[in-house]
């Protein structure tokens, strides 16, 4: 079966794609950031000197969003069955 | 640090108590009572009485509402001492009386306030003051109601007088009936939704004696100000020999509540502590002088050191860093003191942090203006923790600019200040384009383009050079974690866990190392460099499931993968910054100028009010770019340094305790 693709098509798909990886993956991470921050407010309130391994936790779920932005570089720059239809 | 312990007679308990305190280098270890023979030492001297004086002073340094300050000027301890009797008695008593009365007037004040509020209501009634209340047979509600009442109230008490007006959307009633149909006027009120005022028994008029609260205020209030006044010259006057007396009678107290530490029999003390391994002989001549040779200074052996160590006695650590490095002690510390035997990472982060807040800002613009804005903010707190905290992102702020002059940045690409420092023409940026090296299209003025394959200057945003930040975040993501690593083997080999150092610390640096290794390997086509990355790869893990973790550590293989995505942060936070700055420039410059010049392509033609509005975007985005821009290159360098490097090496043991030895930092005292 041939797939006939317009590139114009297929680079606002990768466009759209790419732009779901960050964003979901930056969703999820502020999910999992929300708990932690409120648990890490509460135990600093009640004693100063947990700010430092609280901060360490709440940063935790940050690399989720990172992976979702390797994603989408991946995706808008180089994966190269791709990036050779990347010229609109 | 040494493990030492002093033991002397009690006779001579005062003046060790004073040497120690003078030499700072004792850390004590409290006594925990546990043995039978030696019993909680007493305080010595004036404790009491010091004690009492700390807290008349803190009440009075509250009233004044003194805070703690950078000392203007300092006090030699008899000066304190000769003026502490009139400063807490005939001054204290001074100010405690003055803050009293300005309390009084306060409650008055207020007082007299709810009665104007409860009279201004009443104004709408025609009866004077003293008609609401002194009476025996009658009975009185004053309030407001939803509904008029005269009716209802006539049926159950036909001998009645009703007052009623309005003002403010709500109707004011003054019902007096007899007293003994009190009750049932009450639940015939309620049903008109009746609430109650309370009147003030005062006389006369309403007006009038809302007139005399009123003029009473304002004399309250002007009897009030120049007691305010007192009390803030007595601040200005004596706001340093207080804090001087503060620190002079909180040194008293910790003195002679020091052998509180200590064990003590009938007639001897003891003391446990830690001195640095250097200062020991002094320590022991200075005692032994200070106390005429009553006493007794000697070293613990190794071993017998350890076993207490074993038994849950933390050994105390000083971090011992060169003045530059000093103030990233602040960023270890909000972590954890290391401990004894561990490494102390500051200086580390002094090498990384600063490099790596420098890539992600990597701006000149944004660079200068966070050397300008801390600048100012170094001359306003004046704190040591913030002085450390301003160093450090000043330091950061220097390497911005640094790669801000790589990157080619002024408040955003220099492709779109291309005005400033010229950029490449249409031809060459084609060609660059099709050759695949396209960097960006600005230039260093009559320098053109530098670095190898013309990389610099760099404009972020292009594919190439997303490409190369990738490769680049990587590359210090790889070294960062292996010197972590390295710190690992070295501080497990330290503590004497030789499978956990070979078994455990090393494999994830093989496999870190050597995974990147493949992956360049692929990309750069060098087959030989990917297999043998994967062979090392491998290898590692298998040396990994012999390790003391077993099969379990293969659990921790993903992690080191992502603990090297996760260093892409150092590309991507500076793409959305550079990206703001951009859209910034792009709004205003192509977008709102022209469209408010009537369509005008050329700047010469922009208006004088698309130039201000132009302006007026540029200086907001780039606002809100430059507070982003501070906060987050400080952040995730930060949880890189936590998150991907510590814990390779650092904390495996928990916290250690920081060397505090007995003694005082005068700062309000001479010395």
């Amino acid at each position: 079966m041939a797939v006939v693709a317009d590139a114009g098509v297929l680079y606002g798909l990768l466009a759209v794609g790419a732009g779901l990886a960050t964003g979901l993956a930056g969703i999820g991470a502020g999910v999992g950031e929300q708990g932690i921050g409120a648990a890490v407010v509460g135990v600093v309130a009640e004693e100063p000197g947990f700010l430092g391994k609280g901060l360490f936790l709440m940063l935790l779920p940050e690399t989720l969003i990172i992976f979702g932005l390797a994603v989408s570089l991946i995706l808008m720059f180089a994966w190269t069955p791709f990036a050779g239809i990347v010229t609109p | 640090m040494s493990r030492v312990v002093v033991a002397g007679s009690k006779s001579v308990i005062s003046p060790v108590v004073e040497k120690l305190h003078e030499l700072r280098l004792l850390h004590i270890v409290n006594y925990n009572g546990s043995q039978p023979q030696f019993e909680l030492g007493k305080p010595i001297g004036k404790a009491k009485e010091y004690s009492e004086d700390l807290i008349k002073l803190r009440s009075i340094t509250r009233y004044l509402d003194l805070k703690n300050k950078a000392p203007d000027k300092t006090y030699p301890e008899s000066q304190v001492l000769s003026e502490m009797d009139n400063l807490l008695n005939n001054i204290g008593a001074d100010v405690t009386a003055t803050f009293e009365r300005i309390t009084a007037i306060e409650a008055e004040v207020k007082s007299k306030q709810d009665q104007i509020k409860a009279l201004t209501p009443l104004a709408v009634l025609p009866l004077p003051l003293d008609a609401y209340y002194g009476y025996e047979s009658l009975a009185t509600f004053v309030g407001t109601a939803k509904t008029p009442v005269d009716a209802d109230v006539a049926k159950v008490s036909p001998v009645n007088e009703i007052y009623s007006g309005s003002a403010k959307n709500a109707t004011f009633v003054a019902v007096f009936v007899p007293a003994d149909k009190a009750g049932e006027v009450s639940s015939v009120l309620s049903e008109h939704g009746f609430s109650e005022l309370s009147v003030p028994k005062l006389e006369g008029n309403v007006d009038a004696a809302i007139a005399t609260l009123e003029g009473s205020i304002k004399s309250l209030e002007g009897e009030r100000a120049p007691l305010q006044k007192k009390l803030a010259d007595i601040k200005k006057q004596y706001e340093d020999l207080m804090l001087a007396t503060d620190e002079f009678l909180s040194m008293e107290t910790r003195k002679t509540e020091a052998p509180l530490r200590f064990a003590e029999t009938d007639n001897a003390f003891v003391i446990d502590g830690y001195v640095p391994a250097d200062q020991f002989s002094r320590l022991k001549s200075e005692l032994e002088s200070a106390s005429g040779g009553k006493i007794e200074v000697s070293l613990i052996a190794d071993k017998e050191a350890d076993d207490l160590v074993e038994k849950g006695e933390d050994v105390p650590s000083q971090m011992d860093n060169p003045s530059l490095v000093k103030p990233y002690e602040l960023i270890t510390r909000l972590f954890a003191i290391p401990e004894y035997k561990e490494f102390d990472p500051s200086l580390l982060i002094f090498v990384f942090f600063p490099i790596m807040f420098g890539m992600i800002l990597g701006d000149i613009g944004y660079g200068v203006m966070t050397l300008l804005v801390l600048m100012m903010l170094k001359k306003k707190f004046r704190t040591p923790g913030w002085q450390q905290l301003i160093n450090v992102v000043m330091v950061g702020g220097v390497w911005a600019i640094i790669f801000g002059v790589f990157f080619g940045e002024i408040f955003g690409p220099l492709g779109l200040w291309g005005r400033i420092m010229g950029q490449l023409s249409e031809h060459e940026i084609e060609l660059a384009k099709e050759a695949g090296l396209y960097f960006g299209e600005g230039v260093f003025g009559s320098l053109g383009r530098l670095g190898p394959l013309g990389i610099f200057p760099l404009d972020r945003l292009a594919t190439n050079a997303v490409l190369l930040l990738i490769g680049t975040s990587i590359f210090i993501g790889v070294i960062h974690c292996s010197v972590g690593s390295i710190l690992g083997i070295k501080t497990e080999l330290n503590y004497g866990e030789k499978k956990h150092a070979y078994f455990e610390r090393l494999p994830v640096m093989l496999f870190q190392v050597f995974f990147c290794l493949a992956l360049l390997g692929l990309i750069m086509g060098q087959s030989i460099l990917t297999y043998l990355g994967i062979i090392v790869v491998v290898v590692s893990i298998v040396m990994l499931v012999m390790g003391p973790e077993g099969a379990m550590g293969l659990a921790h293989v993903p992690s080191y993968v992502s603990n090297l995505i996760s260093y892409l942060r150092l590309l991507a936070i500076g793409l959305a910054s550079v990206g703001l700055a951009y859209a910034a420039n792009q709004l205003a410059f192509y977008v709102i100028m022209p469209m408010l010049s009537g369509g005008a392509t050329n700047s010469a033609e922009f208006t004088i009010p698309a130039i201000i509005a132009g302006i007026m975007i540029l200086v907001v985005v780039h606002f809100i770019n430059f507070l982003l821009g501070i906060l987050s290159p400080f952040m995730h360098p930060l949880r890189l340094h936590y998150v991907e490097m510590f814990t390779k090496f650092y904390s495996a043991h928990g916290g250690g305790v920081e060397y505090s030895p007995f003694g005082h930092v005068r700062r309000f005292l001479k010395a």
